[in-house]
C-alpha cells in the first residue's frame, strides 16, 4: 500500500503531499496493538485503509478489530478528533494532516 | 467538580460544598471495586473525550432535573478491592430531582463514556465487557426517568 510508513524522526521522510496522523488504541486493543501511533499518510487515504495497514502487522489485533471478511466487527468505535466516525463511513472517510484517529471496545466506564 | 484523576476524593468535602442555596437534598452515588475474586482494577480512559462527554452530562442532567450542584469525579489506574471508583454528588431543591439526576448521570456515563476497566487476577485479568458501544442508547432493561417534569 503506497504511501505509509513508521514515523522517524531521524529521517526527512515526510515529503510535501504527505500527511500525519495519530492512531490512539485503547483497552483491549491497546493491548495487542500499542498507542499513539504516528503515520505518515498518503493524501487521500481512507480510515480504513489505515487502519488495516496499522493493525495487518498482528494477526490477533486483527482478528480482534476485523471480522473474516476483513470488515469492521460491529462494536468496534471509531473516532476522529475525538468525534465519532460511523464504521459505514470509515472507507470514505479522509484521512487529514493532524488527525488524531481513535479505535476502542466498547466502553465499561462507571 | 468534573474530573478524570488517580486520587480519591474527600467525599465528605463534596457533600459539605454541594449545599447550594436552595437545598433539600444531596445523593451521593459511589461506585466501588466488588470482590468478584479479583486482585486489583484497572481503569483506562480517553481523558480529553470523556471529559467533554462527563461535562455534557453534567449539564445536561442539571438542566433536565434542574439540579443546584454536580459533581462527577471517576479514578483511573490501579485500584483495590473497596475503593471508589466513580464518585456523583448532586443536590437539589427536592429528592425526586436528586435521585433522577444521580441515575441519570451513571446510567449516561455506563452509555457512552470511553472509559474501560480490566480485572486483575491471579491468573492475569479480563476486561470488563462493555453494556453499550458509544452513544448507542439505553437497554431495554434500564427504566426511562419519568415523573419529573
Amino acid at each position: 500500500m503506497r504511501g505509509l510508513r513508521w514515523h522517524d524522526t531521524t529521517e526527512n521522510a515526510k515529503g510535501d503531499e504527505e500527511v500525519t496522523a495519530k492512531i490512539r488504541f485503547f483497552a483491549r486493543f491497546r493491548e495487542l496493538l500499542g498507542t499513539d501511533i504516528m503515520t505518515d499518510v498518503a493524501p487521500g487515504m481512507m480510515f480504513t485503509s489505515l487502519i488495516t495497514t496499522i493493525v495487518q502487522k498482528n494477526p490477533e489485533g486483527y482478528a480482534a478489530i476485523f471480522d473474516e471478511n476483513d470488515a469492521f466487527h460491529e462494536f468496534v468505535i471509531l473516532m476522529k478528533n475525538g468525534k465519532r466516525v460511523e464504521i459505514g463511513d470509515a472507507a470514505k472517510t479522509p484521512v487529514m494532516d493532524g488527525d488524531e484517529i481513535a479505535v476502542f471496545p466498547p466502553v465499561a466506564g462507571g | 467538580m468534573i474530573a478524570i484523576q488517580t486520587s480519591d476524593v474527600d467525599i465528605g468535602a463534596l457533600i459539605y460544598a454541594a449545599k447550594k442555596h436552595g437545598t433539600g437534598a444531596v445523593v451521593v452515588f459511589d461506585g466501588v471495586v466488588r470482590d468478584d475474586d479479583i486482585t486489583e482494577m484497572e481503569l483506562e480512559a480517553y481523558e480529553d473525550v470523556a471529559i467533554r462527554e462527563l461535562e455534557k452530562i453534567a449539564r445536561d442532567a442539571t438542566e433536565q432535573f434542574r439540579l443546584l450542584h454536580v459533581d462527577i469525579i471517576h479514578r483511573i489506574g490501579r485500584l483495590t478491592v473497596g475503593e471508589n471508583i466513580l464518585i456523583i454528588v448532586v443536590s437539589a431543591g427536592h429528592r425526586p430531582e436528586a435521585y433522577a439526576g444521580s441515575r441519570y448521570i451513571i446510567e449516561e456515563i455506563k452509555k457512552g463514556v470511553p472509559i474501560w476497566k480490566k480485572e486483575l487476577t491471579k491468573d492475569g485479568g479480563r476486561w470488563v465487557p462493555g453494556e453499550h458501544g458509544h452513544g448507542k442508547g439505553l437497554p431495554e432493561s434500564i427504566p426511562k426517568f419519568s415523573g419529573i417534569e
